[in-house]
């Protein structure tokens, strides 16, 4: 064949564009792509120069590749895999949200401080206040608490999101190390006032807040059996 | 909106964790997908457990998608075809077979040559038609199902030094073409 007999490859910059499209395809040695990985961190060239061919072989794909629909089964297991993931322990949901308590107050402050959230009730005179910020089963959630220790009553704003079919959502006071204590349930209004109890308000500072969901009539057990859907902590307002 | 500009606004939602675009964008894009898994791997159970994989990552990485300079379908296709080229390569299929005889008539171009590219996206093809017929396969053969050289080598029975000139010297002219 003639090919072989030809001269050897052109200048630097053919040579790279070849072993950029060589990259793109997958056809180097397992050295050549490692040596070849590091000069892409620092050259942003090169590192062109590969998405210009992976753009070149996707418009084939795009175009020669038939579409095939995969078995409907494939949806589902997404869905299983991605968005039902095994239930973790309520502690385990529940701890970034306490050490996202100073970020969470910062962003309430200044929030306050803009005017973008203005306090909704007015029967109580807040001193603390809680976010509860959604977890992933509690997405769509918009959950404020604010309390009022002279008054020891919480009053609960759900600003957006419901309890799933059949489910009520649950309040949970988490103190410390100290198991979760239930305050009460939320109404189905978007506002709901709970009394607490004296022997509770000198905890209240930094303590958490979280809502789970709970069948009608409340947690059985005294704890929280449900998902937590939504948990912040109680910071001075 | 465009198409394109449709699928990148999926990925922005899915990049904040918006389900319900991440079921929109499976509904978009997972036929085509699965279409290429199929390409390279000839297996409908082995191509479903890469698309998976693919939609797990697309899901879990979607904030780096802005970021690499990829237009939404190459990013997407860029993932799927590698992984399937990732799994086809541990199962250690054997290339599917080529005809010497599709290998030789080799100087003439393709049929197409002449064709003039539609649109900036067909750029490509129309280069790979300006090749002899026998190296657009070669590599198209490498970039649909993934063929690497060895594969090459052993489905024509050409050496595989020779395979590794004639497919560089093939990307080399596609990009003088492309950059036409």
């Amino acid at each position: 064949m003639s090919d072989q007999t030809l001269p050897p490859d052109g200048p630097e910059e053919d040579e790279d564009r070849v072993l950029a499209a060589e990259y793109a395809l997958g056809l180097l040695t397992e050295e050549e792509r490692a040596w070849f990985e590091e000069r892409l961190d620092t050259d942003t060239a090169l590192r062109a120069e590969v998405v210009a061919w992976d753009e070149h072989f996707a418009a084939v794909i795009l175009d020669d590749v038939e579409e095939v629909a995969p078995s409907p089964q494939l949806a589902k297991r997404l869905q299983t895999i991605l968005f039902k993931p095994e239930k973790h322990s309520f502690w385990q949901q529940i701890w970034p949200y306490g050490l996202g308590g100073l970020a969470a107050a910062l962003v309430l402050w200044l929030s306050i401080s803009t005017g973008i959230l203005v306090p909704v009730d007015s029967r109580l005179q807040p001193d603390l206040v809680a976010e509860l910020a959604p977890t992933p089963d509690g997405e769509g959630l918009v959950i404020r608490a604010t309390v009022d220790t002279t008054l020891a009553a919480v009053e609960v704003v759900r600003a957006a999101g419901t309890p799933p079919d059949g489910r009520v959502f649950e309040l949970w006071l988490i103190a410390g190390d100290a198991a979760p204590v239930s305050l009460g349930l939320l109404e189905d209004g978007n506002s709901t006032l709970i009394d607490l109890p004296q022997d509770l308000l000198a905890v209240l500072p930094g303590a958490l807040l979280a809502i789970s969901d709970e069948p009608p009539g409340g947690s059985p057990t005294g704890a929280p059996t449900g998902a937590v859907r939504a948990a912040g902590p109680l910071t001075s307002s | 909106m465009t198409p394109q500009e449709e699928v990148e606004n999926l990925i922005a939602r899915v990049a904040i964790g918006d389900r319900a675009a991440f079921n929109h964008l499976y509904d978009r894009t997972s036929a085509k997908l699965f279409g290429v898994c199929l390409r390279v791997l000839n297996d409908r159970v082995e191509a479903e457990e890469v698309l998976q994989d693919v939609f797990v990552t697309v899901w879990n990485k979607a904030d780096s998608y802005k970021v690499n300079g990829y237009s939404p379908m190459t990013w997407l296709i860029t993932i799927t075809r590698n992984r399937a080229v990732d799994r086809r390569r541990a199962m250690k299929l054997p290339p599917v077979p080529i005809e010497t005889a599709d290998l030789m008539p080799d100087s003439k171009p393709g049929p197409e040559a002449s064709a003039i590219a539609a649109s900036e996206a067909r750029q490509i093809k129309a280069c790979l038609d300006e090749l002899p017929r026998a190296r657009a396969h070669l590599v198209r053969r490498a970039y649909l199902e993934g063929d690497s050289y060895a594969d090459l080598a052993q489905a024509t029975g050409v050496n595989l030094n020779t395979i590794r000139t004639w497919l560089r010297r093939s990307l080399m002219a596609l990009r003088e073409c492309l950059s036409r």
